[in-house]
Formats: C-alpha cells, sequence, structure tokens
C-alpha cells in the first residue's frame, strides 16, 4: 500500500516581483560635485544628525550640495513633490530613521 | 460562488513532521507548530466564509502585497482556527490593510508594535470568544487562533520577517496572539462597535496597532475622578505623539476591568462621561515628568469593558502611528 503524500499550500505572497531590480545601485566612487538627498523621517535627532553627516562629508569636498527632505510624517513615505526633488535633483540620498 | 481555483502553489510532503519541519525551515510559521493548510481545508475555510479564494482584502502598495481570501484562508488554517471563526479573520485582516492601520510602518517599527483584535457583537458567543477573566492570555481556541492567524497573514503575506521587513528590536510576546472580545453582557455601558456606529446585533472586530500596553493599577480610588486621574498618569507616562498622516484622528483605547467599572457604574457614568473629564485634560500641561497626549477627537479615547474580578486595573494601549479601525464581520450569503 502506498500512502498518499500529505498536501500543503504555501502561504506566502510569493517572491517579491522585480527582484533583480531590487539589487543595490553601484556606489560611486567619489562624491566630488555629487547633490545628496538628506531624507530625514523626523524621528529623534534624525535632522541633526543628517545635517552632522553632511557637515563632515563638505569637510572632505566642498563641491558637494544637497537637497533635504523632512518627512511630513513619521509613519509613511514622503509626498511625491519631495519624491521629485529627490529623483529630479539628486543622484544619491541618504535616509535617516529612528526613534 | 463562482469555483475558482487556488492559487497557491502545492507542496507535497512524505508525511506531517516532514511538513512541520519544512514550513520551519521556509520561515513560514511564529515559531510554533502549525496545522497542514491542506487544500480542503482552506477551501472549507473559503466555504464558510462564502468567499472564492481570489477576493480582494486589501493592499500593502510599499511591498507590492494584494492579499486574497485564499491568502488569509491558509493562514488562519495554520494557526489553529475553526472554519466558522473565519469571517471574524478576514474582518481583522481588512481593518488592518486600511490604510490608516498604516501597515507598513506598524509592522515595520523598531518598537516591536502589536496588533490587537478586539471583537464585538453576537459572534463572540457564538464561535467562543472570551471576554472576561483571562481574556487577554492563554487558555481560549478563538481568542488564541484569531489573533494568530492575523499575526500569520502578517509574517506570510505581508512580509514582516523579523530582521528583514520587521525592524522590532525586541518585538513582543503579544505578537503571538493578541485577541479577546468586550465583556458587553457584564456591563451596562454601549459596546465600542455600537459607539462607533454599528448596530447591538452586528458583529464587529476593531484592530488596533499598539506600541506599549501599560496597565492603570489602582486599589485605593473611590471615585470616577480619581480613577480617571490614574488612567490619564498612565497615558501621560507613556505620551502619544502625533503624527501629519493621521492628523486628529488618532485613537488609545482603555480597557477597563469589572472592579473598576463597578465604581463609575455606582456614579452612573458612561463611557462619554470618563471621555467627558478626560478629554479636556489632554490639552492641559502634562507636567514636567509627563508627556502629550496627542488625541485630536474626543472619540478618539476608546473604552472597552473586559477582564475578570479582582484586580482593580485598567489596560491602556498606547497606539503606534495608526488608528483603529473597525470592520463588520460579514456572514456567509
Amino acid at each position: 500500500m502506498t500512502n498518499k503524500p500529505l498536501i500543503g499550500l504555501d502561504p506566502t505572497s510569493g517572491p517579491l516581483a522585480r527582484t533583480d531590480e531590487r539589487a543595490l545601485p553601484s556606489r560611486p566612487a567619489s562624491l566630488d560635485g555629487r547633490v545628496l538627498g538628506l531624507v530625514a523621517n523626523g524621528l529623534g535627532e534624525s535632522k541633526l544628525f543628517l545635517d552632522a553627516v553632511y557637515e563632515e562629508l563638505t569637510r572632505e569636498d566642498d563641491t558637494i550640495a544637497a537637497v533635504r527632505v523632512l518627512k511630513s510624517s513619521v509613519s509613511v513615505a514622503p509626498e511625491p513633490a519631495d519624491w521629485a526633488r529627490l529623483t529630479s535633483e539628486t543622484s544619491l540620498a541618504i535616509a535617516g530613521f529612528g526613534g | 460562488m463562482a469555483a475558482t481555483a487556488l492559487a497557491a502553489e502545492a507542496h507535497a510532503f512524505r508525511d506531517e513532521e516532514d511538513l512541520q519541519e519544512t514550513y520551519h525551515a521556509n520561515g513560514w510559521t511564529d515559531g510554533l507548530p502549525i496545522v497542514a493548510p491542506t487544500p480542503e481545508r482552506v477551501e472549507a475555510f473559503l466555504a464558510a466564509a462564502g468567499l472564492a479564494p481570489d477576493v480582494l482584502l486589501g493592499e500593502v502598495p510599499t511591498r507590492e502585497v494584494r492579499v486574497t481570501a485564499e491568502h488569509a484562508a491558509i493562514n488562519a488554517v495554520m494557526a489553529g482556527c475553526r472554519p466558522d471563526y473565519f469571517p471574524v479573520v478576514l474582518a481583522a485582516v481588512r481593518a488592518h490593510l486600511h490604510e490608516k492601520a498604516n501597515c507598513h510602518s506598524t509592522t515595520g517599527t523598531l518598537s516591536g508594535a502589536v496588533q490587537t483584535v478586539v471583537v464585538n457583537g453576537p459572534v463572540r458567543s457564538q464561535i467562543g470568544i472570551e471576554c472576561g477573566a483571562g481574556c487577554m492570555g492563554p487558555g481560549f481556541r478563538a481568542n488564541a487562533s484569531i489573533g494568530r492567524a492575523l499575526r500569520l497573514v502578517i509574517r506570510n503575506v505581508c512580509r514582516a520577517i523579523p530582521g528583514v521587513l520587521d525592524r522590532a528590536s525586541f518585538s513582543s510576546p503579544h505578537r503571538f496572539s493578541f485577541c479577546f472580545g468586550e465583556n458587553e453582557e457584564a456591563s451596562n455601558w454601549t459596546p465600542m462597535h455600537v459607539e462607533r456606529g454599528f448596530g447591538a446585533n452586528e458583529s464587529t472586530v476593531t484592530v488596533h496597532s499598539v506600541m506599549t500596553v501599560d496597565s492603570a493599577v489602582d486599589f485605593t480610588s473611590r471615585t470616577p475622578e480619581a480613577l480617571c486621574d490614574s488612567m490619564l498618569a498612565t497615558l501621560r507616562r507613556n505620551g502619544i505623539a502625533g503624527d501629519e498622516f493621521l492628523g486628529e484622528d488618532t485613537t488609545a483605547m482603555l480597557v477597563i476591568g469589572p472592579e473598576h467599572q463597578r465604581f463609575y457604574d455606582r456614579a452612573g457614568w458612561s463611557k462619554a462621561d470618563i471621555r467627558d473629564y478626560l478629554f479636556p485634560k489632554f490639552t492641559e500641561d502634562p507636567g514636567p515628568n509627563g508627556r502629550i497626549v496627542g488625541i485630536g477627537k474626543k472619540e478618539g479615547l476608546l473604552i472597552v469593558a473586559a477582564g475578570g474580578d479582582g484586580m482593580a486595573q485598567t489596560y491602556v494601549l498606547i497606539p503606534h502611528l495608526a488608528i483603529a479601525i473597525t470592520e463588520p464581520v460579514i456572514a456567509p450569503a
């Protein structure tokens, strides 16, 4: 007598789509002349922290500029207008979060 | 209901042990054993709710997730639910996926916020939801498995995997399951779901994201005002931060036990009277050791009667960046 196999269903929503596009982008060799996006979520001292990071970076390279975004809510993504500024005006961004 | 095939990938296992070990190895459980989600069991759950498997319950856009009735059924089977619990699970999943329940933030947060599920209406007695002594703890199948089903959906379908999209530093034991009912029969108060616009004979589920489960224990106060002041002190000790996304709709929940309820009953205080007393104090200076209680509307203070005799206690559920959402439990057509 052969036992019937037990069938179990996958409980997940499956793998993320477009995983190949989610790979980390290559890191720039230099920040020379680049515009950095600085995205603070507004919790704790996230804005001050990012300002300090920027100050440190500009001490090493004064050709860097910044676009600062302070999220209007700590709990959701930046506003569409802020996304537009980040994607059109910056070449890389640093997001700071925390509580 | 039109017959629609199940979409989930089916896997064959040698036996029960093989299935259990594989589900654990794949990260498909909360660390506890599960009930095997066979196609027959999942179809029985869907039939109990009168839903086709592809019915959409909600989405998490930031995670590219769409949650269907089939997803919920598979995870409810795994959690140990009975088929007749499934309409309650569906209401909980719908509530959690409401935009202002803020799934992405509340399940990804460093704070390890938990999802509290409160059941109101006739379904409580129909399926055995505990509302009295021990209602927030183990020992009650409906409470335990319904709360667990929502958490398994959050983990497996909404992708809240600890250390990945779930960034909780410590997380919480309440994330295994946190479901109880309002003890409507033991109180002369208006039930929460009626206060929120539903009929007394309707059944509902209210889901609230909670960052801190705190306790206002007060054995000595003998007046409604003094008890409210104890609850206020607990609210102020934790504080409730405002948030642009939620605006004035922020909610918090007081789960008032019978020993405290008695003093309100004797004084003839309704839930509305408690709000009338507390709400103006939310805008007062909380003092040097207190924090702001950022609830923008009086009705944002939700009050639930629950728990057992003996302990003079009220649980104070401090929210995490979401508002309480109440969904009806929909009986199959």
